[in-house]
């Protein structure tokens, strides 16, 4: 296996992406739910959970760019592969490969769930399924690329449901927010813990890496994305507890549609309906790019062709999606998930930082001799 | 459909049959024409010599034959010179002479307007092209009518367009390259491009498809079009194909590469993207507020004829609680009478309107006329009062036909209607979710087509903000001194941006 890999022009995208990239691929379902989980943990001093979280995947994507600048032009697979060798390397790999699968798996789940309780109440799980591998595939199948102007074209289509939400701000009950700094260090760290599994996403970074044409601007516009997000859960959260007050909140499973529920025009009433279906637009991104690490992972460690994984996975997917039929299996999905991811995504590449520089260290030190 | 042509185009060496008897040319000739009464053969006897004159009598000019071939050569004996090939070319007031050795290639010859004269004796037969080549004269252009302009349109005479074209191009850039296509029936084609402006990739890569394509004739250059684009199987037209001179030369000279083929009233341009079919050059004709608004208008006009009435079915189907309450008493009213789902009453009415529209457009225009007034009545108040759909449907299937109606590209509005009916299909199924499906399948197809291997949603993917003056908006002429960068052109600037948004103070 190739360790650095030489992309070819045609396949390169402006780092200018990456933030659409990233806050795509964070927003997905997380944050319809997220208020309500940060909430239980961190109580009014939610905002404040959020924050640290910002602080805490600011460095975290900081000491990704720097085990990534060690190398000339490579990803997870590639470094895995090169610091803990064939077997071990490529077993990681997989695991993070799975990583991907377990989170398309459970936003698909999550959204089947939200379509069946909002709209159709008896549409099977299978077609709704089948619907939406139809539009992930044939992003997938353009290539990178295409998969990225998705991305681009779809977060520019629905950021109008951001300017909808003027109208539970109007109505919210600012008193609510306070007291303020009411809540103890360990509990704010538990929210920050909270938000782990809406903040998901950024590692792409270490898989889209060589793609990116012009790396040396592609900080910015990671940190960006991630404030953006950060922002967008931050007011959400806020809405969220403002709006319900603090003992509804508790009991309220999907806060931020059911805030879409109070804004209603001359024209439309109801706003709920059109934004849980084009949530659709929403998290076909993060689907389309979790898929197509998946194909491309598999690719770089064992020489599968895409076309092949993609159409494996879609029939994996199509047959377990048969299985989940109530609430409380969908949700200790979502659990497992987070709780697997967070290790992988928050944890991980601080382990991965100190060896991949011992290792550097340990080359320069024989190239020295050699030389 | 892409076959590669043989690269041997072997000089083919046709049966040389020169020196031979005037009998037995026509023999040979007739042979060949057979069945075919309008080969003209006579015998001349000049100085002592035979001579055969030998043409197509409808496809030359009979009073330029008359005058400037036949006078001359019955009246030879004059000048007191031997009559040979040479003295005859020397000769003759016409500058179009050529000798032939072969067969084949004089039939070919004749068959386009060739006279030929073979002295007896000549190893070499003498032809002359007078063609006389029928076509329509310059008329007004009737499928892109536009208010302000230039009113002239293509013809089918590929010399009258291409004359056209030198005349607004009035530069040595100007290049006209020239291929031939079809094995049956070969047609001029001309690939029109700026030679300072157009990017060599596109021009290499459009002079490629050309060579390639293997067929036995192009009817037309939409069908042409058809052969070259990117991908034949999607749904949107990839080449820009035009009836105004004005719009093709504009293309041209902002370095797309335009295409002429011979027969045919229009031409098409290339690269093009999702958002040229919605420009139209009257933006650029009216002041630069007027431009903008209607071709934001447009832009607006396609969504809203995609989108009106597969909301209206999944509304009325499935989610009628996103109608405020007012507005579904009124449709419920108005919906009352009707026995239909809304599914089968909106598709009705569309395959109505599709009626009308087809019918209109194959009928003579003064039948045509009266196509509409029955249309008007039957539609509007017949299909109404008999139970068949609301009046409020009627509103928006009409509104939602005349949008898309707007798009300047007949081709391109044609496609936007088409797309309404699986969208209608998938609301009656699914509601509001088919709606996003169907919308999303879109925008995925449309971010996966190409143009001449270019993007076709650029400047919006790839985005280009410099180019959205040009695409989205208009600017006035002193911010717009630049070509659209997604084209790639060799030469973006226009003109000096300095000079032209120069501020002059008071007085001054």
């Amino acid at each position: 296996m190739e360790i650095n890999l030489k992309v070819k022009p045609g396949n390169q995208i402006q780092a200018f992406y990456l933030f659409f990239i990233i806050t795509s691929l964070q927003i997905g379902v997380g944050i319809i739910g997220a208020p309500r989980f940060i909430y239980m943990e961190a109580g009014r001093d939610s905002w404040l959970s959020i924050l640290i979280s910002l602080v805490y995947i600011c460095i975290l994507v900081m000491c990704m760019f720097y085990i990534l600048n060690q190398y000339e032009n490579t990803d997870y697979f590639g470094i895995q592969v090169d610091i803990f060798g064939k077997w071990l390397g490529k077993l990681l790999g997989t695991i993070i490969i799975l990583h991907f699968g377990f989170s398309f798996f459970s936003i698909l789940l999550t959204y089947i769930e939200v379509i069946q309780l909002f709209i159709y109440h008896a549409l099977p799980n299978l077609l709704i399924a089948i619907l939406i591998m139809i539009l992930v595939l044939y992003t997938v199948f353009g290539g990178i690329r295409v998969i990225v102007g998705i991305t681009f074209l779809l977060f520019l289509s629905t950021f109008w449901l951001l300017l909808v939400l003027y109208d539970p701000i109007l109505r919210v009950n600012w008193l609510n927010l306070l007291p303020i700094f009411q809540t103890s260090f360990t509990d704010l760290l538990k929210g920050s813990r909270a938000t782990s599994y809406t903040l998901t996403g950024f590692e792409i970074l270490m898989v889209i890496y060589p793609f990116i044409q012009n790396k040396e601007k592609a900080k910015l516009p990671v940190f960006l994305g991630l404030i953006y997000t950060t922002i967008m859960l931050l007011i959400v959260t806020i809405i969220s507890i403002g709006y319900f007050s603090p003992e509804g909140l508790k009991s309220i499973d999907w806060a931020l549609l059911i805030l879409y529920k109070s804004a209603s025009f001359t024209f439309i009433e109801r706003l709920d309906y059109i934004v849980v279906t084009v949530w659709l637009m929403v998290i076909l991104p993060n689907l389309a790019l979790s898929l197509w690490v998946m194909s491309y992972g598999m690719k770089r460690l064992y020489k599968v062709p895409q076309k092949i994984t993609l159409w494996i996975i879609t029939i994996l997917i199509l047959i377990i999606v048969n299985f989940f039929q109530y609430d409380y299996q969908i949700s200790d999905m979502t659990n497992f998930v987070g709780k697997y991811g967070f290790w992988i995504t928050y944890v991980y590449p601080f382990i991965l930082l100190p060896i991949v520089l011992v290792k550097k260290r340990r080359k320069k030190d024989k190239g020295s001799d050699t030389t | 459909m892409w076959g590669k042509k043989s690269k041997k185009n072997k000089e083919s060496k046709g049966t040389a049959i020169f020196p031979i008897k005037i009998d037995t040319l026509e023999q040979i000739l007739s042979d060949k024409f057979e069945k075919n009464p309008d080969l003209k053969f006579s015998h001349y006897k000049i100085f002592d010599t035979n001579v055969a004159v030998f043409f197509i009598d409808y496809q030359i000019d009979v009073d330029k034959f008359q005058n400037s071939l036949l006078d001359p050569l019955v009246n030879f004996e004059i000048n007191q010179e031997k009559l040979t090939n040479q003295n005859l070319l020397n000769e003759l007031p016409l500058n179009s002479g050529s000798v032939y050795e072969d067969l084949e290639s004089i039939l070919s010859n004749l068959i386009i307007g060739e006279v030929f004269i073979y002295i007896e004796g000549e190893k070499k037969a003498l032809g002359y092209q007078l063609p006389m080549k029928e076509s329509r004269s310059l008329e007004k252009a009737e499928t892109e009518s536009l208010v302000l302009g230039p009113k002239i349109s293509f013809t089918e005479s590929l010399s009258k367009n291409l004359n056209i074209i030198r005349w607004i191009i009035k530069s040595t850039d100007l290049v006209m390259e020239e291929f031939k296509i079809g094995k049956v029936s070969p047609k001029d084609v001309r690939l029109v491009y700026m030679k300072s402006i157009a990017n060599e990739v596109d021009v290499q890569t459009m002079r490629q498809r050309l060579k390639e394509v293997d067929t036995d004739q192009v009817e037309d250059a939409i069908i042409l079009k058809q052969y070259l684009e990117d991908s034949q199987t999607n749904f949107f037209p990839q080449f820009d194909i035009t009836e105004r001179p004005d719009r093709f030369t504009y293309n041209v000279l902002q370095g797309k590469l335009g295409v002429l083929v011979e027969n045919s009233p229009a031409g098409f341009t290339a690269p093009a993207t999702l958002f040229s079919f919605l420009e139209s050059t009257e933006d650029l004709y009216m002041r630069w507020q007027g431009g903008t608004f209607y071709r934001l208008l447009r832009f607006f006009a396609m969504f809203f004829s995609i989108i009106i009435a597969p909301t209206y079915v999944a509304a009325l189907s499935y989610q009628y609680a996103i109608i405020p309450t007012q507005l579904l008493i009124t449709i419920g009213q108005s919906r009352a009478a009707v026995p239909f789902p809304p599914i089968f009453e909106v598709l009705l009415l569309e395959f109505m309107l599709e009626l009308l529209r087809e019918a209109g457009a194959r009928l003579p225009t003064k039948v045509g006329q009266t196509m509409g007034i029955v249309g008007g009545i039957v539609i509007g108040q017949a299909a109404v009062e008999a139970g068949l759909t609301s009046n409020i449907l009627i509103i928006l299937v009409a509104m939602s036909a005349l949008a898309s109606f707007v798009t300047p590209s007949y081709l391109f509005g044609t496609s936007i209607r088409l797309v309404r009916f699986p969208l209608i299909i998938l609301a009656g199924f699914f509601g509001l979710i088919g709606i996003v499906f169907g919308i999303t399948l879109l925008i995925i197809h449309v971010t996966r087509l190409t143009s001449l291997g270019r993007p076709y949603l650029v400047p919006l993917y790839p985005l280009r903000l410099k180019d959205f003056n040009k695409v989205f908006f208009r600017t006035p002429f002193s911010h717009n001194n630049k070509r659209a960068r997604s084209y790639r052109p060799k030469i973006l600037k226009r003109y000096s941006e300095k000079d032209a948004s120069k501020i002059r103070d008071i007085d001054e």
